[in-house]
């Protein structure tokens, strides 16, 4: 069959960063196609090129038999290729018909409400939400039917292509199943979706052929049924792992520096187990909702607990606010460093010494001498230019600015280091820096706790790795043991094996 | 120019040519008003200035705290003043003397910040809370006190703050300059003060890293009501009298104490949502807005074109600062 949508040659660069590399694409109508690849690997730069998102790219790339260039995305979208993000883009406080016929469809502007809900309905039928009233609010719904919503408004400009990006990342198993059934059905009718996802056991239930990307460059698409599990990741990672990671040590202690047994964070389906030894890196591994990142929030005081308390160096400890973690020498470095990571608008000194003011201040006064000292220290620990410590964090590059919302940590003289996505949005070289640092540290007797949705990472760096599926503690793999099939299929799809 | 380039961007390499060219008109305009006014360049109208802008001032650098800390403005600042001097005009008239008098009205003031702080500091809106605070401060002194003028009697004690003079400055000049000093020192050199900037900045990560909202909120409010308090006493002192409308009408140069208090703020080019200012600029936007102003009463215009040039001087001078600082932004 024709291809209804065809990159060919495509690449796409940001300054020295080749995002893509010459890559090849394309969906055939009626077709689930599947694109995966790792963090980075060049998938969202692709995604936002198809959907009229970035034009800055060189390459053909053909819609409905035209060479087309789309500088918008509403050009996209009346062409007829629309894409639901993982951000919603729907107003809580208007009803599901208001928000369905939101962006300019041809509705008169005195439309009444009971008029709106029968023509929205239709687009509800064909999303499977047939059954709720158009006229509920949509901050009413479950996330769930949220993006199930979204995906209706989108249906309604009667696109030939939809793009899911994620659609389930957030999502908990009863409505990611409501996705995978709509996707489906679109697939019947004709449309051709293309289905972005980590989650490779959805990837293998619903797609017809798989694209993966690698460093920015396409494989050629192949028919899922070709492929399993394994070799999709063979595919995924490639066979060459760069020499990122630092080694790990042969024998380390059994000294027990933090414990739960029974801490409950919200976000977990059950009270958590758990041990941390003095001087390891533990991983704890699981994609976005499986509950990896809450733990890390408990410990850190950040997020609220259900029940039950730690035990750290043997006494009853539970942090209600992060001021207590900090107080016991816990530094906690959130995935989302621009929310509350860094103060942007403030130099990159004040930065460093800000959860420790009392180390470079005497009686509450801090003339700047002994806090340009300490701060330079930790810049240049980090590998930061300590001649720049004057200017705000905001001009730094996303590498430096997490080396400053890490080395922040590292004022307070740690015992021990909560990260999580200590990578999101780093440049290689940072990267490798970074996972250095946190070895090095881990060596001088401080304990790092990591979360991570990225494979290689929390499979290479730590000591010893506990895996986390949808709010549930999987297994725990150490040493040797520690391997990437392993943990993907934990993270993945733990509970029962794919067969295609 | 290189000191007001320090005030406005921090760096000087960065100046968009809008911004210069504003900053140029609005220097023109001072300029020639002060070449052309009679009696304006005397050191007898700079010493007049500077204890005009001293009351407004006071309150300024007391909000400028509430600001930079990210908890916006007290909409209740000429009603604590208003509560604070029928206290004060109370004490003073039934006898307790300037001491007494003082402490029970700083206690008052302390405590309808520390109030409006917690309520703040608890994440109720800033706007609601202070527009309601306000109504109940200014219902309580207008109750209080009949809504009728409370005069205490000449010579009191209290009167060397109001009218004295030492070595030819007037006393609330020189407490002004006390306070303007006091309160930089504490921001750039005290802990408390690096906390203000960081919650300011980011209360997220403010957070994240130790520092709470809550009793930073209780803080800052608190301090501001304790400035709007001195000043009601400082005006009390001025007149011997007082009554809860003395802020609500022909006081300070827009006629309404809050908004020209918050001018000072906004003059002064701090940042509305906090994390980057210094009370230092507060005190430069009172008497900046002094200038402006006494210019254009020894010119002899009335009070409407005077309130309408204290609105322009708001409106470009947040003009200029935002332009400043994005100019500042986009450098790397």
């Amino acid at each position: 069959m024709e291809p209804i949508l065809r990159l060919s040659q495509v690449s796409r660069s940001f300054g020295a960063i080749h995002a893509l590399k010459r890559v090849d694409f394309e969906v055939v109508p009626g077709e689930v196609m599947g694109l995966v690849g790792e963090n980075g690997a060049g998938k969202s730069t692709l995604v936002k090129i198809i959907s009229g998102f970035d034009d800055g790219y060189s390459g053909e790339f053909v819609f409905a038999g035209r060479p087309v260039r789309f500088s918008a995305a509403a050009k996209a979208e009346r062409a007829g290729i629309a894409i639901a993000q993982q951000e919603l883009s729907l107003v809580p406080a208007m009803t599901i018909a208001e928000n369905i016929f939101l962006a300019g469809h041809n509705v008169s502007i005195f439309a009444s409400r009971q008029g709106l809900a029968a023509k929205a309905e239709p687009f509800l039928e064909e999303v499977g939400l047939g059954s709720l009233n158009p006229n509920t609010r949509v901050e009413r719904l479950s996330v769930g039917e949220q993006h199930l919503v979204e995906v209706a408004r989108l249906v309604g400009h009667d696109p030939r292509v939809l793009i899911l990006d994620e659609p389930t990342a957030a999502l908990g198993e009863a409505d990611s199943e409501r996705i995978l059934e709509m996707v489906r059905r679109l697939a019947q009718r004709g449309k051709s979706i293309i289905y972005v996802s980590h989650r490779l056991d959805e990837i293998f239930k619903l797609c017809d052929r798989i694209t993966v990307m690698r460093d920015g460059v396409s494989q050629a698409p192949r028919r899922a049924s070709d492929l399993n599990v394994d070799t999709l990741v063979e595919l995924m990672l490639g066979r060459k792992l760069e020499n990122m990671f630092p080694e790990r040590r042969g024998s380390r202690s059994r000294d027990i520096l933090l414990a739960a047994d029974d801490l409950w964070p919200d976000g977990l389906v059950e009270p958590i187990r758990l041990e941390v030894y003095r001087g390891e890196i533990l991983g704890l591994a699981g994609q976005l909702g499986s509950g990896a990142g809450d733990i890390l929030a408990a410990i850190a005081g950040a997020a609220r607990t259900r029940s039950g308390a730690l035990r750290l160096g043997g006494k009853r400890f539970l942090p209600h606010q992060p001021r207590d973690a900090i107080a016991r020498k816990i530094g906690y470095c959130s995935p989302d460093r621009k929310r509350d990571g860094l103060f942007l608008g403030r130099p990159i000194m004040e930065n460093l010494t800000s959860p420790a003011l009392e180390t470079v201040s005497s009686y509450g006064w801090n003339f700047g001498r002994g806090e340009a000292r300490r701060a330079r220290e930790l810049a240049s620990d980090f590998t930061l230019d300590a001649s720049r410590i004057g200017q705000e964090a905001g001009v730094l590059s996303g590498g430096n600015q997490q080396k400053v919302a890490l080395g922040k940590w590292l004022a307070i003289s740690p015992e021990i280091i909560l990260v999580n996505e200590p990578t999101r949005g780093v440049d290689v070289g940072a990267r490798a820096e970074i996972y250095l640092k946190l070895r090095t540290l881990s060596e001088s007797g401080a304990s790092i706790i990591l979360a991570s949705t990225d494979l290689q990472e929390i499979t290479y760096l730590p000591d010893r790795v506990i895996t986390f599926y949808r709010g549930m503690r999987v297994n725990e793999w150490e040493g040797d043991e520690v391997a990437i099939e392993r943990i993907l299929k934990d993270i993945t799809d733990p509970f029962h094996e794919t067969h295609l | 120019m290189s000191a007001l380039a320090q005030i406005l961007g921090r760096g000087g390499a960065s100046r968009s040519p809008m911004t210069v060219a504003l900053i140029g008109v609005v220097a023109a305009i001072v300029l020639f008003g002060a070449l052309t006014t009679p009696n304006f360049l005397t050191l007898f109208n700079a010493k007049t200035i500077i204890r005009d802008a001293a009351l407004v001032g006071i309150m300024g650098i007391g909000l400028t705290f509430v600001t930079l800390s990210g908890n916006f403005f007290l909409l209740s600042m000429k009603e604590i003043a208003a509560l604070s001097i029928i206290t004060f005009a109370m004490g003073m008239s039934h006898s307790y003397g300037f001491v007494l008098s003082l402490l029970a009205t700083t206690l008052v003031a302390v405590a309808a910040g520390a109030v409006q702080g917690l309520l703040i500091g608890l994440g109720a809106n800033p706007i609601v809370v202070t527009l309601g605070a306000a109504g109940l401060f200014y219902g309580v002194a207008s109750w209080w006190s009949d809504n009728l003028v409370v005069a205490f009697r000449r010579p009191n004690d209290a009167e060397w703050l109001g009218t004295g003079s030492t070595f030819g400055l007037p006393n609330i000049t020189i407490a002004f300059i006390l306070i303007a000093i006091i309160a930089e020192f504490v921001l750039r050199y005290s802990n408390f003060g690096r906390e203000v900037f960081l919650i300011g900045a980011n209360r997220a990560a403010g957070k994240a890293t130790g520092h709470e909202n809550l009793p930073m909120a209780i803080k800052v409010c608190t301090i501001a009501a304790v400035c709007a308090g001195f000043v009601a006493v400082a005006f009390a002192a001025q007149i011997s009298s007082a009554q809860a409308n003395y802020f609500s009408s022909e006081f300070g140069s827009s006629g309404d104490m809050t908004m020209s208090v918050i001018a000072t703020v906004m003059v002064g080019g701090n940042a509305i949502t906090g994390g980057f200012g210094s009370t230092l600029r507060t005190s430069f936007g009172a008497i900046f807005i002094a200038v402006v102003d006494n210019m254009m009463v020894l010119r002899g215009y009335t009070s409407g074109p005077r309130i309408l040039s204290v609105g322009l001087i708001i409106v470009v001078s947040i003009a200029v600062f935002a332009l400043a600082r994005r100019g500042r932004r986009s450098v790397e």
